[in-house]
């Protein structure tokens, strides 16, 4: 019995061990310039990128086995790294997850098939794509950000002044606090809700293909806004001030079409979907 | 008052242009920049010389077809829009808006016809620009067919979606070919399409 019991207790100590040995730690350092750029290719794995305290690029990388390896090069003020999977590798042998930490003003490119993708507190572009990858953005100004995924979902949160361009085939798309000159999504089955107050005299354009839209906007804010369902249908929490001029024929249920707040400091907001829902809603203190 | 009801009524304006003229015109960019161009016209014609003046009879005939076409209606006392046409030039201040009436007549007649089946043009130019690989679907699943099977059920899955919204949006699109909601509507269907095979080919690559 203290035999077999022995037994399990190695074996397990074994696995254990085997475990230690196969996942490894990598470290790298970078010295780069203002406005670098630091480019991540990652096709099993996380990765996430926050500012560093200096001119700096620091990447810690944990690879799950010795089937992958980590690339690394550097080419004036471009760090490329990139997972390198050898033979036999799959999505657990090949996974590599990632800690980069960059300078604030640094242009980040991130790309994952399956891991989760995070930026945050960035001030350069970013871009993120991934088929399946879970993307996460947040307090990043002034930048563009652009994202592409398949199924992964997007939530972006506090991205002031930005080029906001988001792709996804069927993953749901959330934006909290998001402003700035052009923000936005396109989806085909995925959901869209965005979360605040369109900023002043930006472009926000939300649209799906069957994925519902919602946006749920504080009493105040300024928008001149356009919704239009082709077969879906429409409601709207807050009285606009209807327009004279659309580009649709407005059928109640199906679209609206009207302006809220002070027309001079206004963004242009165009919700629209096929099939799909679309709620104009205002938002309670709660939220 | 749309665009056209503004055009076409852009000869037989009273005073200086009635409340939904003028609101129209400041609502709408194109208009004010129309009338804004016509007044530059009658500008330009007021410095003509009169020898340059075609007879009475050109005039009169150039209004006995637009009477006949349904264009004009007879004239009354009227003030225009533009006010330099009904001031300056005596007959000749039938050359400028007749001129423009004739531009416009034949404008709006050749957008009439050529609207449909030029935006249907336009729409599949805008298309193949998107989709310049003529995306073929036997092509996705080659690009696939090593990935796991939930992997390729997932792509599957998104790629009968992706050709849904392209099916959908193109029967808006055939249904009322000037809506150009409908027509974006297309190309973002094509361009989610196209970014699922540039995911394909991606994952593929690695």
């Amino acid at each position: 019995m203290v035999s077999k019991r022995a037994a399990k207790l190695v074996t397990i100590g074994v696995i254990v061990a085997g475990t230690l040995v196969a996942e490894s730690k990598r470290e790298y350092h970078f010295s780069v310039g203002p406005k670098a750029g630091v480019s991540v290719m990652n096709p099993y794995g996380s990765i996430s990128v926050k500012p560093s305290l200096n001119n700096t690029v620091v990447v810690n990388a944990i690879l799950h086995s010795d089937k992958v390896e980590v690339d690394n090069s550097q080419n004036g003020n471009r760090v490329d790294i990139q997972s390198h999977l050898l033979a036999g590798a799959d999505a657990d042998s090949g996974r590599v997850d990632y800690e980069v930490l960059v300078p604030a003003d640094a242009s980040v490119t991130l790309h994952s098939s399956t891991g989760s993708l995070r930026a945050e507190k960035l001030h350069g572009d970013v871009s993120l794509e991934g088929a399946g990858a879970a993307v996460d953005v947040r307090d990043v100004s002034d930048a563009h950000v652009h994202v592409k995924t398949m199924n992964g979902a997007v939530n972006l949160d506090n991205i002031q002044n930005g080029h906001v361009e988001v792709d996804s085939l069927s993953g749901d798309v959330t934006l909290r606090s998001v402003t700035g000159p052009l923000v936005q999504v396109v989806s085909t089955s995925g959901r869209i809700n965005y979360f605040g107050d369109f900023g002043n005299s930006g472009e926000y354009r939300l649209t799906s293909h069957s994925g519902d839209i919602e946006a749920t906007i504080p009493e105040w804010t300024s928008a001149d806004v356009s919704a239009r369902s082709v077969r879906g249908e429409v409601h709207d929490d807050i009285p606009l001030q209807p327009k004279n001029h659309t580009w649709f024929p407005v059928n109640k249920g199906r679209a609206f079409a009207g302006t809220m707040g002070r027309v001079a400091v206004s963004s242009t907001v165009v919700l629209r979907t096929f099939s799909g829902k679309i709620h104009l809603r205002k938002r309670s203190e709660k939220q | 008052m749309n665009c056209v009801e503004l055009q076409q009524s852009l000869a037989e304006l009273e005073d200086s242009g009635s409340v939904e003229q003028l609101a129209h015109l400041r609502a709408c960019p194109a208009c004010s920049a129309l009338v804004r161009d016509l007044n530059q016209i009658a500008a330009a014609a007021s410095r003509l010389q009169a020898a340059n003046e075609p007879s009475p009879r050109v005039w009169n005939s150039i209004e006995a077809v637009l009477l006949e076409e349904g264009l004009i209606r007879p004239q009354r006392a009227s003030r225009w829009l533009i006010p330099s046409f009904g001031t300056r030039w005596g007959a000749a201040r039938w050359l400028v808006p007749m001129a423009a009436m004739l531009l416009l007549a034949l404008g709006i007649s050749l957008r009439r016809e050529l609207q449909p089946a030029q935006l249907g043009q336009q729409a599949s130019v805008a298309i193949s620009a998107a989709n310049p690989m003529d995306l073929n679907d036997d092509d996705l699943r080659q690009e696939i067919a090593d990935s796991a099977p939930e992997v390729k059920t997932q792509y599957e899955e998104n790629l009968r979606q992706v050709n849904d919204s392209i099916r959908d949006a193109q029967g808006v699109v055939d249904e009322t070919p000037n809506d150009e909601d409908a027509r974006r509507s297309l190309m973002d269907a094509y361009q989610q399409k196209a970014m699922l095979f540039e995911l394909a080919m991606d994952r593929s690559a690695e």
